[in-house]
């Protein structure tokens, strides 16, 4: 009876995956060839002691001819920063906050080439890609909730990118004829600025100025080790922390003092 | 060659920490600072957050002073009555000092405010050393030309005001008689001062004790040191507990550096005459300022930066 059922679980699951696919063979005809794939390596990065961000490697299948966009982008999101401006017409002050709203915290991007070459603007737009669609979406408001210049989203790039979360290389994606077909690739240099979390890698196959296949994978940045140890003292137990800190600066300098005393006759 | 900092959430080249903590340290030992004055806008340059900067500089000049501290009091050069008093006034300042730090974070401004108290009192401190001390090398100079015998020194007595004051104390190794009303009242000008600007005071107790106090200036240097030890032991705990912001591994690096460099640095000064010493002191706080002004004068490259800090 169980194994009835089972089977016809089984067949059933089998009928509605064979539906998507068909479906998706109708909205997406140009994957026909050869479907999109997308693996990033390594999946995991430990933040150690010597951590300096990493070397990411996005690899994939695609159908001949298609240009490629590889994104890794966090979900938009309110972000707060405080902006300078000059006071008193003499000096520069931050003067107050200004807050981006709907704005991904990271946002790399790599391509095959210009992506207004390769794509539509409306396409840019609904899937994000390239600066000009992040401004399309972004509000920008003062404490006040008045809205805020237009200038202020480039300046807003300008310190994304100066923190490294922030990037885009045109034509930084190679596309080869081998015998596994036609495979992609693409190497992006991961900031040690972009705290720990899971981050997903997106893969758009691109044809006639329109997204035809989407791919996707992630990765995790985790600390590891004593960096690990250490960050979870200092929130967690802040009080033993601090008095870590001070005993041992203390211990450190009175050690050294004394040493050199030691060894310094001389002086 | 780099290293990760686990709370600043940087990546910093080792070898530049250490050799940061390595010249300020030998500030600290030559001066009698702490250093911070330099040292946090100096991580800010290699990219820590601000708040996180500060903390942590906090926690490396305990180890920095700590070993200058030391070594001074081996020498002889530590007046310990006039620490504390001037430690006493200090805490009582601190404790003032934030509390107008908050009240003025209320009205707006406060930016404002402790940028300019930063650089007039930098300023001041600067040329009244520099002026001073010049004075002072060219009337030696002069002396030792017309091959004078050294005239026996005034005898160190704080006349009128001061000396009118009850409580009279005998400063054995400093040779000087105050009211220990005067370190006092002194030391909490200076913690309001330092709890304001966010700095250890250093740069202010310094010079007060030089002029004010009527201190010789080995003396200072090996008291001050004192002084700022267990002001950074206070501030480290404090900023440890409650804001999470001192980063121990940078903490680390800076010290293994600053304590070694306040060891020369104490060395080096025994070979340097105490208006040499005032001197190179000035023109590094006048150095500072210049850089401060620029800073705030010329248009910054990023006109956005995190919240949070100050």
């Amino acid at each position: 009876m169980l194994t009835l059922k089972r089977t016809f679980i089984f067949s059933l699951r089998c009928l509605v995956l064979c539906g998507a696919a068909f479906f998706g063979f109708i909205t997406l005809p140009a994957s026909a060839e050869q479907p999109l794939t997308c693996a990033v390596t390594p999946g995991n990065i430990p933040i150690t002691f010597t951590y300096h961000g990493a070397q990411l490697t996005v690899t994939g299948q695609s159908a001949i001819g298609d240009d490629l966009v590889v994104t890794i982008s966090t979900e938009p999101e309110d972000a707060l920063l405080k902006y300078k401006a000059k006071v008193g017409g003499l000096v520069w002050m931050k003067k107050g906050d200004l807050e981006f709203k709907g704005v991904p915290a990271i946002y790399l991007l790599h391509s095959t080439a210009e992506l207004t070459r390769i794509l539509g603007e409306a396409e840019r737009n609904q899937h994000q890609l390239g600066y000009d669609a992040l401004r399309q979406r972004v509000v920008i408001e003062d404490s006040q909730g008045n809205p805020a210049e237009g200038k202020w989203f480039d300046e807003y790039l300008k310190f994304k990118n100066k923190e490294m979360v922030y990037d885009i290389k045109e034509g930084a994606v190679t596309r080869q004829h081998g015998e596994e077909g036609n495979t992609y690739r693409a190497s992006i240099a991961w900031p040690y600025q972009a705290p720990p979390g899971i981050y997903t890698v997106r893969v758009f196959a691109v044809r006639d100025g329109r997204v035809v296949a989407k791919a996707a994978d992630q990765f995790e940045v985790k600390r590891v080790g004593i960096t690990a140890a250490l960050s979870k003292m200092a929130f967690e137990h802040a009080a033993w922390y601090g008095i870590m800190a001070v005993v041992i600066a203390l211990f450190a300098g009175l050690a050294v003092g004394a040493i050199f005393k030691k060894g310094g006759g001389s002086h | 060659m780099y290293m990760y900092l686990p709370i600043a959430l940087a990546s910093v080249n080792y070898l530049v920490v250490v050799g940061l903590g390595l010249a300020v340290g030998l500030l600290s030992g030559l001066f009698g600072v702490g250093g911070g004055f330099l040292m946090t806008p100096l991580l800010m340059m290699i990219g820590i957050p601000p708040t996180i900067a500060a903390a942590t500089d906090a926690n490396q000049i305990v180890a920095a002073s700590a070993s200058g501290t030391f070594s001074h009091w081996r020498l002889g050069n530590v007046d310990f009555k006039m620490g504390l008093f001037l430690l006493i006034g200090g805490f009582a300042g601190g404790a003032f000092g934030v509390q107008i730090i908050k009240i003025l974070r209320a009205t707006g401004g406060a930016d404002f405010m402790i940028k300019m108290t930063y650089v007039v009192m930098l300023g001041l401190v600067g040329s009244f050393m520099f002026v001073e001390s010049l004075n002072a090398l060219q009337k030696s100079k002069k002396a030792s030309e017309s091959d004078a015998p050294a005239k026996p020194k005034a005898a160190k007595k704080a006349g009128g005001f001061f000396a009118a004051l009850p409580m009279q104390t005998y400063f054995e190794k400093s040779g000087v008689t105050h009211s220990a009303l005067v370190p006092i009242v002194l030391g909490t000008f200076v913690g309001i001062l330092a709890a304001i600007m966010g700095v250890g005071g250093g740069f202010l107790m310094v010079p007060v004790m030089i002029y004010m106090l009527r201190m010789p200036m080995h003396v200072v240097v090996g008291t001050s040191l004192f002084q700022i030890l267990f002001t950074c032991v206070e501030v480290t705990y404090l900023q440890a507990y409650s804001n999470h912001t001192v980063d121990f591994v940078l903490a680390l690096l800076l010290l293994v550096g600053s304590v070694f460099g306040a060891q020369i640095g104490t060395v080096l000064g025994r070979k340097l005459h105490g208006d040499q010493l005032k001197i190179l002191l000035s023109i590094i706080v006048l150095a500072v300022t210049v850089k401060i002004v620029l800073e705030l004068v010329m248009e910054p490259s990023i006109l956005l930066s995190y919240a949070g800090g100050h």
